[in-house]
């Protein structure tokens, strides 16, 4: 298998303003062609900014939109591409949508499923969650999981992408940076819980992860970058500077996927049916439809321990 | 839980730390700055802006951010304003002048005395309108304490006037100066030094404050001194409220940051008296931290169902 060179677009995307973030987009696919690069990956709204608020109904696109058309036809020939932006659908739903382009066609797309409603975030407010967790094939001879953001900060997403046949994981982000707490690895509070996280997934599913976060600032946000590439043994390969804008190469060998499964056949000892059932009943006993065959007489629903009175 | 205090690392081992710095509260600077720098950048930016003005007074929080803003778009495109009052410290404008040398940028001085005496009169105490303000002007003890009270805030409004008369002569955004700990417990004047076009160290306890200072460089008499809203002779911030800052600081960050409960932080060793007095605090202060409401009459409306970020496509003036 070719060494395959990955392109991380580490951007600051300008809010709200599409035109200007297409140009750039466009740019940097002719700049990662001309480098050799066979897979640009951009940050989460990397189109649009993420402090969209009301503005997500201004700058929204349709799937058949001809700029996305454009966009996807600079990945002609010979290239893939993971771009991100706000999608509507036909019935008027907005999306927080991770594409992938290949050779000149939009090839899946992704839409957000977990959408953070809590502390700094509000983006159920704005935008509806996306009902699919599937892995898609790609040119690059493997399959391709596509997520965002917080769909990493959910165990299944990864998990679910790996058994679907993903052996390139990526999280495309706008990862807000806070929690300056001296005592954290990275000396930023989110950079160390995301570099775990990514270590993890990377190990626990024997893939690569590909993780493009953004820098600048929206309104009160400042944005880390800090991207990185983890190989299938849970190594960094790379890991770009926070807050740095900038266009990183990263080679990687897509054979090490091989090397490490047959080294470390977690996914073969997967259990999907075993997992199947325990979820089947756990959805039954949360919805009332069976008693909680785990909880301790007197235990009231939802707590399995009986609380003492 | 009452771990001994960090000695700050970025100077050579003074005789005395500059300053107490709860373990709890330690950031890492480099981050911050770089972070803050980025901010300020991108404020400016989406605004349409190059340059930058903030009202500096001899105190760390202006000295700081005049470091940060510097830092981050040059001191060519910084412009202090140092605004005395007659009773001001003399030491304090040294002190402001001590940054500016340091630092290389423009600085103007404009005296609000004037305003100030024109307004109450020169006498020191109250003038003609203290009758129209009622249960204000009543005697006593409580009569001076008022009296102080709105002659300083008056004073933090004439300054505000001014910073945002020089923000458009100098074509500069207002930068703003007060800490996380002051906003927390309201110890700031509505529409006075509160206001400004964004503030890089808002989120900062004045712990915090100290620490980034000492990082940048800032003069250590500044770092040093005990602070002081310096609106009466003498005057400073912790003999006025009765407390130091690592202990307010801390506090306000187990409550506050880390969700403690007022048992638990008793148990982690504060006094209730004192929890209970800084919860009041800043509940009521809670109107001073965030925009006016508006009554809700027509089908959108600013900051309830128009939720728009400050800066977008069309809102700089560049």
């Amino acid at each position: 298998m070719q060494p395959l060179r990955l392109a991380l677009a580490q951007i600051a995307p300008r809010l709200g303003d599409l035109e200007a973030n297409l140009a750039r987009h466009h740019d940097l696919l002719a700049e990662a062609r001309e480098a050799g690069a066979g897979l640009v990956v951009f940050p989460e709204l990397g189109l649009t900014g993420y402090q969209l608020q009301d503005l997500a109904g201004e700058v929204s696109m349709r799937l058949d939109d001809p700029r996305l058309a454009r966009l996807a036809a600079a990945t002609a020939p010979g290239m893939s591409a993971v771009v991100s932006f706000v999608e509507e659908s036909a019935d008027h739903r907005l999306f927080i949508a991770a594409a992938l382009m290949e050779d000149g066609d939009l090839r899946h797309v992704h839409r957000k499923v977990f959408l953070p409603t809590y502390g700094l975030f509000d983006e159920r407010r704005f935008f509806a969650p996306g009902d699919a967790i599937r892995a898609t094939p790609s040119r690059l001879g493997v399959g391709v999981g596509l997520a965002v953001c917080e769909d990493f900060w959910h165990v299944s997403t990864p998990q679910l992408l790996a058994l679907d046949g993903a052996q390139i994981l990526i999280n495309v982000s706008s990862s807000p940076g806070r929690d300056l707490a001296l005592s954290s690895e990275a000396g930023l509070g989110t950079a160390t819980s995301w570099r775990s996280l990514m270590r993890t997934y990377a190990q626990l599913t024997t893939s690569f992860v590909v993780f493009v976060n953004r820098v600048g600032v929206d309104e009160s946000l400042s944005f880390w970058g800090g991207s990185e590439v983890i190989g299938p043994a849970g190594a960094t390969l790379f890991s770009a500077p926070m807050f740095d804008e900038g266009m990183y190469f990263v080679d990687v060998d897509l054979a090490d996927v091989r090397r490490e499964r047959i080294t470390l056949p977690l996914l073969r000892d997967e259990r999907p049916e075993l997992v199947a059932r325990e979820w089947r009943r756990l959805i039954a006993e949360r919805a009332g439809l069976a008693a909680d065959s785990t909880a301790e007489p007197g235990a009231v629903p939802g707590f399995d321990v009986a609380v003492e009175q | 839980m009452s771990e001994p205090a960090e000695t700050p690392g970025a100077d050579p081992a003074p005789a005395e730390p500059m300053f107490e710095l709860p373990a709890e509260l330690a950031i890492d600077t480099g981050i911050a700055r770089r972070l803050i720098a980025e901010f300020i950048r991108g404020q400016l930016r989406q605004a349409g802006f190059e340059r930058a003005v903030l009202g500096l007074s001899g105190g760390i929080d202006s000295a700081l951010v005049a470091y940060l803003v510097a830092e981050a778009i040059g001191a060519d495109k910084l412009l202090c304003v140092m605004m005395p009052y007659k009773t001001s410290s003399p030491a304090s404008q040294g002190d402001a002048e001590a940054v500016v040398a340091a630092l290389g940028c423009s600085v103007e001085l404009v005296e609000i005395t004037a305003m100030v005496d024109g307004y109450f009169g020169d006498g020191g105490v109250d003038g003609a309108v203290d009758g129209a303000v009622g249960a204000m002007g009543a005697g006593g003890a409580d009569a001076m304490a008022a009296s102080a009270l709105r002659r300083g805030n008056f004073m933090a409004r004439m300054r505000m006037a001014t910073l945002y008369d020089r923000s458009v002569s100098w074509r500069g955004l207002v930068v703003g100066t007060g800490n996380k700990t002051e906003s927390l417990i309201g110890y700031t004047t509505l529409f006075g030094d509160s206001a400004c076009a964004f503030n890089p160290i808002g989120d900062l306890y004045k712990s915090q404050v100290r620490q980034l200072s000492a990082a940048m460089g800032v003069p250590e008499a500044v770092i040093r001194k005990a602070p002081s809203a310096d609106l009466w002779p003498g005057q400073t911030d912790e003999t006025e409220a009765g407390f130091s800052y690592p202990v307010l600081d801390r506090l306000l960050f187990w409550r506050i940051d880390r969700r403690r409960s007022v048992d638990e932080v008793v148990a982690l060793g504060f006094d209730r008296a004192l929890v209970e007095r800084v919860d009041r605090m800043v509940a009521g202060a809670e109107f001073k931290r965030q925009v006016p409401p508006i009554a809700k009459l027509g089908p959108r409306t600013a900051g309830v169902d128009y939720l728009y970020p400050r800066r977008r496509p069309g809102s700089s003036r560049a």
